[in-house]
């Protein structure tokens, strides 16, 4: 036998060896299972499960019921029951008779445009995204648009004699022109923006005149298209179509045929620039394999993440040195700077080693080892009192130099004792 | 349940036909809806032909006891009960300490049959090492997914102590044997135990003469003496918090355990009773009148289940517990650590009692580190060091002379010093006739 080395690290045991066992043996009893079932386990967790899916279905109910239809809609749209959605403006006219058609493009628009008989088509452009070319196409669609809150760049394209007029004043203006529909409306709510055009342009008529001469709904006749320039677009909007004339205005405006075109434009209408982007260039299996690589990563992490069976427990003893209050203790020494006291055992150390050496009992008196050491020697024995005794050291470097000296004391008292090893006699 | 590094290849493998056939987005995300289909179904399916993991039966065989430092086997047997052949990787969840490693044995059991796995434990820590359950992954055909559950397999080993100090014993039996005075050179005995007769032989201590036999023989007959024999030994062992405490990678306790069963060892050998006790607060192991093999074995037994306890050791009633042991005259050895004066102020005012009645040895570990720091003064970190280490030195011998004093005698020694050092004290004490 052998003993082993104490304190032995753990090897990596090898696999255990396996070996047949020719019989079965009587039928054993199966070992006791501490991994609870599929059932057991479903039976653990089903309230939890069944209290967050009752959780998610309320979550889910609440928001389509709590205007699903009209979160992140454009402002206008013609679905959209928000605020400032148009949906109640869109109702009417459908109520109405008034066929209503959401066209997302000019594409669309134009489709739908062409579709119908005697279109009305209704612009609104909140993003600035179709160009010059493509505002004059959509001019051309019908003999009748309305747009909603016209920018600079749709005045300058469709009417450029329209300019912007501030807004109105705290006033609510009459039609004050033969507008049919401004006329029915009567009055428009006060401090909205107008419009302005120089005195005596050709085909434009201004309505709603505010006090500085400015006009809240302008309207361009030109080769028999009639186009209608409402200054402020909230006058469609659900929250405020129901103040004063706006929906007189705009039913009037939007139902003089039986058809209107509701063109909201998108950012499909934006013309592509620049070259092809990353994902054109990219073949079409680049994603679906980046799909297959998440699969394979969260399998690798079943494969590498699924325990073994559930951990050991075990109690280890604590790991105490032995030497950790001496440690301690010159620890406390060095950051106190007790020079003297550590020097004190030092010495205390070096004088019973050296009474030892010459011959003294351990409790010799100081005064009778420091002759002896000093006999031995051949010191005087003032300088072995000073290094013994009386010698206190002021700075570090003075103490290093006491130790090293007390050292030298102890080696040249050792070397006094010794007898010399045993040499040729002639030597 | 748990999948395998095949079935991770397998979805890995997904990528080929997704890149060869994928032209467009579309075919290429129909391509790896398929895939995924059709690995799913095939782990699905491996899952269902696997044999489930519950219908094992399990059966152990293992050694009682190891002396730690050596290796045995742990048999485990199991045993298909189920209706399919087994696929297993095995897990037997010992305990670190008991080294077994990382151990995960592939297995395979046909349907009713049994199969042995035999494990190599190599115990790193003296007590009790437990086995509580085995965890087994059953794979399907495919190889694909596993199923896996822990099964009930409760299984313990006694690691006993190593008791290293054995090889010290031959020359101390021998040293006994010329005490005896039946060893071959004729050395007589220097105990006090009258033995037998004999013709002087040239040499012998002439104040050894029996001047009444010579005259009755008409030859010179000497007395020969050998060491008294049936003396009692009593070693205590301090438990208590110092003895938790490493001196070169050693719990103080395991010292004092290689060193008292190097003394009982010796003792018994020297037709001596032994009896052993580790006392803290209470007593945490006795072994009381056993002889011979059997003392060792109780002893080892014993000591396997002791630990240090963080207490303080109670030595006021250490004369109570020996008294309880034996009232005769006995050698008293208390295994313990001599430090600074104020912690062993309860055990000198403990020891009158004790060396009034028995001859007491104290027997305590010193730190090797501690002496070589007094030499070391090569900076100032270090000077600090070696003065912290002289007062170290100074504090235990004070209390060594303090202990000395009281009339008991202190044996101190580094961890593999301190058994072969307590024995030949033994056997000075024994040859002075001091028992």
């Amino acid at each position: 036998m052998t003993p082993a080395p104490r304190g032995a690290t753990v090897q990596a045991a090898a696999p255990a060896t396996v070996t047949p066992v020719s019989a079965a043996g009587p039928s054993t009893e199966n070992a006791i299972a501490l991994t609870p079932t599929l059932r057991a386990t479903g039976r653990r967790v089903r309230f939890w499960v069944l209290a967050g899916a009752g959780a998610l279905l309320v979550a889910i109910v609440a928001t389509l019921l709590a205007g699903g239809t009209s979160a992140g809609k454009p402002p206008l749209a013609a679905d959209s029951a928000a605020q400032p959605g148009g949906r109640a403006l869109v109702e009417v006219l459908q109520h109405e008779g008034v066929s209503v058609t959401v066209a997302d493009t000019l594409a669309e628009a134009r489709t739908a445009a062409g579709r119908a008989e005697n279109p009305t088509v209704f612009f609104f452009d909140e993003g600035g995204l179709l160009t010059a070319d493509r505002l004059t196409a959509m001019a051309g669609l019908a003999p009748r648009t309305v747009v909603a809150g016209p920018d600079f760049l749709l005045l300058q394209t469709l009417a450029p004699e329209v300019g912007f007029g501030g807004v109105a004043d705290k006033k609510a203006a009459p039609a004050g022109c033969s507008v049919p529909a401004a006329v029915k409306a009567g009055t428009l709510p006060p401090g909205e923006r107008t419009l302005t055009f120089p005195a005596g342009s050709a085909g434009l008529t201004g309505c709603f005149t505010s006090a500085t001469g400015a006009f809240s709904v302008v309207e361009r006749v030109a080769s028999g298209r009639t186009l209608t320039l409402v200054a402020d677009d909230s006058l469609f909007s659900n929250d405020r179509i129901a103040l004063a004339g706006n929906a007189a205005l705009a039913l009037n405006l939007l139902g003089a045929g039986d058809e209107v075109v509701w063109y909201l434009p998108t950012i499909a209408d934006v013309e592509r620039t620049g070259p092809p982007s990353l994902g054109e260039l990219t073949p079409g299996w680049v994603t679906p394999t980046l799909v297959i690589l998440v699969f394979v990563t969260l399998a690798a992490m079943i494969w590498r993440g699924r325990r073994f069976g559930p951990l050991v427990a075990e109690n280890l003893p604590v790991t105490v040195r032995a030497s950790e209050t001496m440690e301690g203790r010159a620890r406390l020494y060095a950051r106190s700077g007790a020079r003297l006291r550590a020097l004190d055992a030092l010495r205390v150390g070096a004088v019973q080693r050296l009474a030892g050496q010459v011959g003294l009992s351990r409790l010799a008196n100081l005064d009778d080892v420091i002759q002896a050491v000093a006999r031995v020697t051949d010191r005087p024995s003032g300088e072995v009192r000073s290094v013994l005794v009386d010698r206190v050291p002021a700075t570090d470097a003075e103490l290093v130099a006491l130790s090293d000296r007390l050292q030298e004391l102890e080696r040249a008292t050792s070397r006094a004792i010794t007898p010399p090893p045993p040499g040729r006699m002639d030597s | 349940m748990t999948l395998t590094g095949r079935f991770v290849a397998l979805v890995a493998l997904g990528v080929v036909p997704i890149v060869l056939l994928g032209r467009t987005p579309g075919t290429a995300a129909a391509v790896l809806g398929l895939w995924l289909l059709t690995v799913l179904a095939l782990g699905i399916l491996d899952l269902s032909l696997a044999g489930s993991p519950r219908a094992i039966g399990l059966a152990r065989n293992l050694p009682a006891r190891v002396r730690l430092g050596e290796s045995v086997t742990s048999d485990l047997y199991l045993s298909n009960t189920g209706t399919r052949d087994l696929r297993l990787v095995l897990r037997d969840a010992w305990q670190p300490s008991a080294g077994a490693g990382n151990n995960r044995t592939p297995l395979t059991v046909p349907r009713g049959e049994r199969r042995l796995a035999s494990l190599t434990l190599t115990p790193i820590r003296r007590g009790e090492r437990r086995v509580e359950q085995v965890t087994v992954r059953s794979s399907g055909p495919l190889g694909l997914w596993a199923r896996q559950a822990t099964l009930l397999a409760p299984g313990r080993i006694r690691v006993l102590p190593p008791f290293n100090a054995r090889k010290h014993l031959p020359s101390r039996i021998t040293r006994l044997k010329e005490l005896d005075g039946r060893t071959s050179l004729l050395v007589r005995g220097q105990g006090t135990e009258f033995d037998s007769l004999r013709e002087y032989v040239r040499g012998d201590d002439v104040r050894s003469i029996d001047w009444r036999a010579t005259a009755r023989r008409g030859d010179t007959m000497v007395r020969t003496w050998r060491p008294e024999r049936d003396r009692r030994v009593v070693i205590v062992v301090d438990s208590g918090r110092t003895s938790a405490a490493r001196v070169d990678d050693e719990p103080r306790l395991d010292t004092a355990f290689e060193a008292s069963l190097l003394l009982a060892a010796l003792a018994s050998k020297a037709g001596d009773r032994v009896d052993f006790i580790a006392y803290d607060r209470r007593t945490r192991g006795r072994v009381q009148g056993a002889q011979g093999a059997e003392l060792l074995s109780r002893m080892v037994d014993t000591m396997a289940m002791i630990e240090p306890e963080l207490i303080e050791t109670d030595w006021s009633s250490v004369p109570g517990q020996v008294r309880q042991v034996t009232t005769q005259r006995a050698l008293v050895v208390l295994i313990t650590s001599i430090d600074a004066a104020g912690a062993s102020s309860a055990l000198l005012s403990m020891l009158p009692q004790l060396t009034r009645h028995h001859t007491v040895v104290v027997a305590s570990v010193t730190d090797p580190t501690t002496l070589q720091a007094t030499r070391e003064r090569g900076n100032r970190e270090e000077i600090y060091r070696a003065a912290a280490a002289e007062r170290a030195l100074l504090d235990v011998a004070r209390v060594s002379a303090a202990i000395r004093q009281q009339g008991a005698d202190v044996v101190t020694g580094a961890p593999a010093d301190l058994p072969p050092d307590l024995a030949d004290r033994y056997i000075a004490l024994k040859s002075a006739g001091r028992l």
